[in-house]
């Protein structure tokens, strides 16, 4: 197979591509429940199937403010012992095939968090589509890092 | 049929029992017949002819033939197994149950003389022991996949989903905009809530199942170990979840297997030590804040702190230094270090030990906790605490900033409303502590809002609010919330890892709105309200250190004034009075002097399931003993600031006079030291009502540096 099918998501002015068999479910908009202390970038806890599910902010992890309005919600399974979690994007455009050979690798220069965030980039007749991999963005992933939004304990003891 | 078994030792005459354990075995006999299992068969067949003997009377009750029967049962149990898993009844050729068969018509014929004849009292008959207790996990293995569910419960769960479907039609049938969709909506809601909440107790399994399978165990230890043991239950209907109740079901065996080997001491032992001969194991289940506490207490030996922190230093774990500062408390915890817990020497010499590592780690698998309390000579606690991941608890949803809070209704004490009007007054300040007047107590508040970083939605002192008094691991706090919600049963949902990782989260829940609401860890909040606090009072000696220097500065505090034991150099028959800071007062106590043990030569009291040693300055409890009248002793429970573990320890004194917050000169630099000597006992607020007159001299004022 030479071709990947791959969901194009907005987030800001950024256009973003994910694989499809790496996405469970696509949800409208909800808003999380906010979790006081949490880190930044985790936008919250909301019911998913009887389950609580952690939900990640993809703005916050671009850096960019959180905004009002209609955003979609990517649910990613789990892989082993990981554990079940969302992520919040502004929105969902369409299911598109593209090639494989398409996929060019992180450019050199990129700065540290774009570094750990992107998987590569596809070029599109229309620009580029950053490609991104489920795996990285994982909550227990992103707390190892340490390069995304300091938890507000931090900001507390910073403030002291 | 194990427990009639077991039962039946314990009431021979109980022709019932052996009826039924006889029909058990006929049973089996009469299927496997039919089923062409021979080597099962005769097996059976053996047994049943000893069990009609005893049914008949002919027999009577005794030790070995209770053993054999066991065995019998083992033997059944066994060939079940091996049915199970290769379809046929024996492994090899050589497997026969020849041995046991000629043992039963033994007993049977009632030719059992000779105690080297059976298996229990024969050092080679226990070699079996290990290998059955595999047994028993292998079978638990199979026994996860299924689950025994009331028929009842079972239809009502059928009905349910009956009601959900036909629902479901009428709403498929009717628009949103119909005049019935309200009452169709809530109809739904209602099923599915029902519906839910069967199949959460369907798969609550009472405690109860657990522990059925010890007496048999006990019994079999004992006799091996050579003690004389009673198991008693208690909570056997305290619910926990099913794979739960697996999960702990290897560590509670191990702290049961730990008590009878090591816990409790062989009979003559324990009627030197003026026990009785037969010791107690008490099992017992609870739910308390939020998780399940088990419970495994024995009344043996217990374990000498002094005899671990030896071992600990001589096995190079610790430096002395270190094992000296260690409390009772934290000493025992070593038994949980892995070092520890192989050794052989320090078993012997600790009385305890075997595998606790392995308890704690599979109990901290599950997210619980595994403590230990011991005194020497009266008994261990091993106290295993798990969360109900998905138990239901009642709990009160509350508001805060904006959101909503489960509080658990264990921890929850009582609820006062603060009215607009009385919204200013109420609440009183000292430094930057916020307390409440409750009933002449005074309450340390904690602003919810505030704690969490939330906006708070109303300046306080504006608006009304509520105060949540709660309690939970020793701290005693309100807890400002801006409303009350209505009280629900909620079925804890886990949080993710990163989640958890805060610490003041046990869990979410899914209200009836809809919406999600965070579990309030009662404990881990007001730790972490409270260890502010005690980081505040740690800079305030500093500040009171430089301030007495410059000695002209006026200082206000609330102290607590009371009588010590000291003699006072001016008032000749009553003790001095003095002072300390009323932040690191916990609790006044008024104990009977009946339970303030001594151990060492040094005084004691077991405190909410603490043991803190008492300080007695003067001898106040010899005296009180020695005059009739007085029964009780004044104990100011007080907290020591070291380091992160907040250890207590209890000031004995004549008596309490008053709390004070006065304004007054430090002038004297000797008193002042006084004082300071004083103040390094502290840490909290005081929570309770001390009725006391005013006395006139408050000894020492010390301000609080804001």
């Amino acid at each position: 197979m030479k071709t990947v099918s791959i969901c194009s998501l907005r987030v800001g002015d950024g256009l973003f591509g994910i694989d499809t068999r790496q996405i469970r479910e696509v949800l409208g908009t909800i808003r999380p429940q906010r979790v006081p202390l949490a880190p930044e970038y985790i936008a919250g806890v909301m019911p998913y199937r009887g389950e609580v599910l952690t939900t990640v902010c993809f703005r916050a992890l671009l850096g960019l403010k959180s905004r009002i309005g209609s955003n979609c919600i990517l649910v990613f399974d789990g892989e082993q012992n990981e554990e079940r979690f969302g992520l919040i994007v502004d929105g969902v455009s369409g299911v598109i095939a593209l090639q494989r050979d398409s996929l060019e690798a992180n450019p050199s220069g990129l700065d540290a968090r774009s570094m750990e965030l992107f998987d590569g980039a596809y070029n599109l007749l229309s620009g580029l589509m950053v490609r991104l991999d489920p795996s990285r963005l994982r909550p227990s992933r992103l707390a190892e890092s340490r390069l995304f939004g300091r938890s507000m304990q931090e900001k507390q003891g910073e403030q002291r | 049929m194990e427990r009639c078994l077991t039962e039946l030792e314990k009431r021979p005459g109980d022709s019932e029992l052996v009826s039924e354990v006889f029909r058990a075995v006929h049973t089996i006999k009469g299927t496997t017949g039919f089923l062409g299992y021979n080597r099962l068969e005769r097996l059976a067949h053996a047994g049943e002819s000893l069990l009609g003997a005893l049914r008949d009377g002919k027999l009577a009750v005794t030790n070995e033939l209770i053993s054999g029967l066991l065995r019998l049962m083992d033997g059944l149990h066994s060939i079940l197994q091996t049915i199970e898993k290769t379809g046929t009844e024996s492994e090899q050729a050589t497997d026969n149950d020849d041995a046991l068969i000629a043992q039963l018509l033994q007993l049977k014929d009632g030719e059992f003389v000779a105690k080297e004849a059976y298996p229990l009292h024969n050092p080679e008959g226990q070699k079996p022991k290990p290998t059955s207790h595999q047994d028993v996990t292998t079978v638990s293995s199979t026994h996860d996949k299924t689950l025994r569910i009331d028929v009842e419960v079972l239809n009502r769960m059928m009905n349910q989903v009956g009601e959900l479907v036909l629902t479901r039609n009428q709403i498929l049938r009717s628009t949103p905009g119909a005049a019935d969709f309200p009452e169709l909506a809530r109809r739904l809601d209602n099923v599915t809530a029902e519906l839910r909440e069967s199949v959460m107790r369907a798969r609550m399994q009472p405690m109860g199942h657990l522990f059925s399978k010890f007496p048999r165990m006990v019994r079999d230890l004992a006799i091996t170990c050579g003690r004389q043991v009673r198991i008693e239950f208690e909570g056997q209907e305290t619910g926990l979840d099913k794979s739960l109740l697996e999960a702990v079901r290897d560590p509670l065996t191990h702290a049961v297997r730990n008590a009878i080997d090591h816990g409790i001491e062989p009979p003559e032992e324990r009627l030197k030590a003026g026990k009785p001969a037969e010791g107690v194991v008490l099992l017992r289940a609870f739910h308390k804040s939020g998780s399940v506490v088990i419970e495994v207490i024995d009344d043996g030996a217990g374990i000498s702190t002094s005899c671990v922190r030896t071992k600990a230093v001589e096995r190079g774990l610790l430096t002395s230094e270190q094992a000296d500062e260690m409390s009772e408390h934290e000493a025992l915890q070593m038994i949980f270090m892995t070092g520890f817990s192989t050794a052989k020497q320090v078993t012997n010499i600790s009385g305890r030990g075997i595998g606790m590592d392995v308890v704690r780690a599979n109990v901290e698998m599950v997210g619980g906790s595994v403590e230990l309390e011991s005194a020497v000579g009266l008994g261990t606690t091993v106290r295993m605490r798990v969360p109900l991941t998905l138990a239901i608890v009642p709990a009160l949803v509350v508001r805060s900033g904006g959101q909503c809070f489960a509080l658990p209704q264990s921890s929850l004490v009582e609820l006062v409303y603060v009215p607009q009007r009385e919204a200013e007054q109420a609440v009183e300040r000292i430094g930057t502590t916020q307390l409440y007047r409750l009933r002449e107590g005074l309450l340390p508040l904690v602003w919810l809002d505030r704690l969490l970083g939330l906006e708070p939605s109303a300046d306080t002192g504006k608006a009304d609010f509520y105060i949540a008094v709660v309690e939970s691991d020793g701290r005693r706090y309100g807890l400002v919330t801006d409303d009350l919600n209505a009280p629900e049963e909620i079925v804890v949902k886990p949080l993710s890892a990163e989640l958890r990782d805060i610490g003041i989260f046990s869990g979410a829940t899914v209200l009836g709105n809809g919406t999600l609401a965070l579990i309030l860890d009662i404990a881990a909040t007001g730790a972490r309200a409270g260890v502010r606090q005690v980081a505040e009072d740690v800079g305030v000696v500093d500040a009171v250190q430089t301030q007495a220097e410059t000695a002209q500065i006026v200082m206000e505090s609330s102290m607590v004034i009371y009588e010590s034991g000291m003699r006072g150099p001016t008032d000749g028959g009553n003790g001095e009075q003095m002072a300390m800071p009323l932040s690191a007062v916990e609790r006044i106590e008024s104990v009977p002097l009946s339970e303030i043990e001594y151990a060492g030569g040094r005084a004691v009291l077991q405190y909410r399931g603490e043991l803190i040693p008492l300080e007695d300055e003067g001898d106040v409890l010899h005296e009180m003993r020695a005059k009739e009248g007085s029964a009780t002793a004044t104990v100011l429970i007080c907290l020591r600031p070291k380091a992160q573990t907040a250890t207590r320890v209890g000031m004995v004194v004549r008596r309490v006079l008053d709390v004070s917050m006065g304004k007054l000169l430090a002038t004297d630099a000797a008193a002042c030291e006084q004082q300071l000597a004083m103040v390094n006992h502290r840490v909290k607020t005081v929570h309770r009502e001390y009725a006391q007159t005013i006395a006139s001299t408050p000894a020492t004022v010390l301000r609080e540096v804001a």
